[in-house]
């Protein structure tokens, strides 16, 4: 097996990826809205230290949204590149169909990574972080993105079509998000959704995140942050890499001509 | 003697839920040849070359290409052909060049391997000046064109080609069928094609008509239209039924189409101007002429012992 193709699928997003540069600038927007807007919306009800203390709180979940919105959307090329044919191209290529899952999460991962380093030159531009918290924010950013890329993974070898893209966003994407403690302490939630953020992979991601910012509480040790993402994405890529190895997956791509 | 066959099948059967899509399909085509796999909508024409291609997999049966069972090992299956698939395979957002680049890097082809070869097929298309141009501001024509230089950068030795000219008009399908052919002659490659334009198919060394899953018949274009008749002669006329009772006895049934009568004359020293003296007012116009693929597909397909119309 030769990386080539690999490299090749990588690339072609990585070119997409930067010559869309206004969808890249205006990926920035959602992450500044929540930060600003949210950010100060909810931290004027707080009090005094504890105001300060939200914003910094929501550093972490704010990077670790940016990295689930981007590594998810990046994964869903899988689809869209299914229904706009190029798949086809990937798939007559003389590589194992798994390997084309592999590429695009890798390209998933490195896309989440592109932002999540553009927003922290914001955010370090804005004064709210420091170049160390900066740095130490990258490890930590990179395990993340990994785990968001596997998810989208998994949802992107179940999809049929990108019909269902609203399905997805309503499912997966923001349940996803605000069960993950990425807006408040875990710890204060009811049972019940407490439960939730305790199965939802990427609460472990965002707690890790949280790790890297000092005074921020975090809910699971680094240990276990870094167990549960890793061991969580190794499984899903190999789930997802399975599902789309199966034939029945491509057969819109390939039996829709016979049926016509 | 599979080794010697570029595609051979035995028994091979797809079957979607209920519907047999391909039933029992046994094929040998040799190296080197022009193959035409013709047939109605939906006989199963792409399901085969999707077989073939290791791109679905058979439910039943076995099949060869080159030699290489493609069941156990499809990966290098898909290294040995090529497929130009119905539908484009390109990225519309890209240029010509970035296409052909990342489909050359998925057959791992060298950089300055696939620059050379990309070359090469664009002059071929002469679309040598258009490299850097994205694909939407490209005509239908020139687009199936660099689909076909995708199918072929690798040099594989089967090259499926899937209804490679539908929806083009006449002087495109005809430049797509002069490069195909420069291809082969050049390249020497086995050419697997499906149509539904039977006249292109006419240059095959070899084809066979397929329906619902099955062949029907085959053989060389020219043997099976001399077979089919010496004459097919064509008569309008508004009074079907009588010219038809009046014809039938001599020349057998025809195939009708509204006012159209269709006859497959087998004998050569027909009179056709006594006959259309005969016929006299009774008919608008008759023609006879030399038969060819359309009428093999009719007689074969809809012929009056069906009972079906056209």
């Amino acid at each position: 097996m030769s990386w080539r193709p690999v490299k090749a699928v990588v690339g072609r997003e990585m070119s997409k990826l930067f010559r869309q540069r206004a969808r890249l600038i205006s990926s920035m927007v959602r992450p500044m809205i929540w930060l600003l807007v949210i950010g100060s919306g909810v931290g004027s009800m707080l009090q005094g230290a504890e105001q300060e203390g939200y914003l910094t709180f929501l550093v972490p979940g704010i990077l670790a949204m940016t990295l689930l919105f981007a590594a998810l959307l990046s994964a869903l090329t899988l689809v869209y590149d299914k229904e706009f044919g190029v798949m086809r191209m990937m798939m007559i290529a003389p590589i194992s169909h798994y390997w084309i899952v592999v590429a695009k999460l890798i390209a998933a991962t490195m896309t989440a990574m592109v932002q999540a380093v553009l927003l922290l030159l914001l955010l370090l531009a804005l004064g709210l972080i420091s170049i160390k918290i900066a740095f130490m924010l990258l490890l930590p950013a990179l395990l993340t993105a990994i785990c968001c890329a596997a998810i989208g993974g998994l949802i992107a070898v179940w999809s049929k079509s990108i019909d269902n893209f609203a399905v997805i966003m309503n499912f997966f994407i923001f349940p996803v998000f605000f069960l993950s403690g990425a807006l408040y302490p875990v710890n204060q939630l009811p049972d019940y959704l407490h439960y939730i953020v305790m199965v939802n992979p990427f609460s472990y991601g965002v707690d890790l995140l949280k790790h890297a910012v000092p005074n921020v509480a975090t809910d699971f040790s680094v240990m276990t942050d870094i167990a549960v993402v890793l061991g969580f994405s190794f499984v899903a890529i190999i789930i997802a890499c399975w599902q789309f190895s199966r034939e029945s997956v491509h057969e819109p791509l390939f039996h829709r001509s016979t049926k016509r | 003697m599979t080794n010697t066959l570029a595609i051979k099948t035995k028994g091979l059967t797809k079957q979607y839920g209920q519907t047999l899509a391909v039933n029992q399909l046994d094929l040998e085509i040799e190296s080197g040849q022009f193959y035409g796999l013709l047939g109605p909508n939906g006989a199963g024409k792409s399901t085969t070359i999707h077989m073939l291609t290791t791109m679905t997999a058979a439910t039943s049966g076995d099949a060869w290409i080159a030699g290489q069972k493609i069941s156990d090992d499809p990966v290098a299956i898909r290294r040995t052909v090529g497929l130009v698939f119905q539908e484009s395979a390109l990225d519309r957002t890209m240029s010509i060049d970035e296409n052909l680049q990342f489909a050359a890097a998925m057959y791992n082809l060298s950089p300055s391997e696939a620059n050379q070869r990309i070359d090469e097929l664009l002059s071929v298309f002469g679309l040598q000046d258009k490299r850097q141009r994205k694909l939407v501001s490209l005509s239908g024509g020139q687009r199936r064109a660099v689909d076909i230089a995708r199918g072929v950068l690798h040099k594989p030795k089967v090259l499926f080609l899937d209804e490679p000219t539908i929806g083009l008009d006449l002087p495109n399908r005809r430049s797509i069928w002069r490069f195909v052919e420069q291809l082969r002659r050049e390249e020497g490659m086995t050419v697997f094609l499906t149509t539904h334009y039977l006249e292109e198919a006419a240059a095959c060394d070899h084809v066979d008509f397929f329906q619902q899953g099955q062949l029907q018949q085959g053989g060389k274009p020219q043997e099976l239209t001399q077979q089919l008749a010496s004459y097919i002669l064509e008569v309008n006329t508004p009074n079907p039924e009588n010219v038809s009772a009046q014809l039938t006895p001599i020349f057998g049934r025809p195939i009708r189409e509204d006012e159209d009568l269709s006859f497959k004359i087998s004998a050569d020293d027909v009179d056709f101007q006594q006959l259309q003296h005969t016929l006299g007012d009774s008919i608008s116009s008759m023609q006879w002429r030399k038969p060819n693929l359309n009428d093999i597909y009719l007689w074969t397909f809809c012929s009056p012992e069906l009972g079906q119309t056209v």
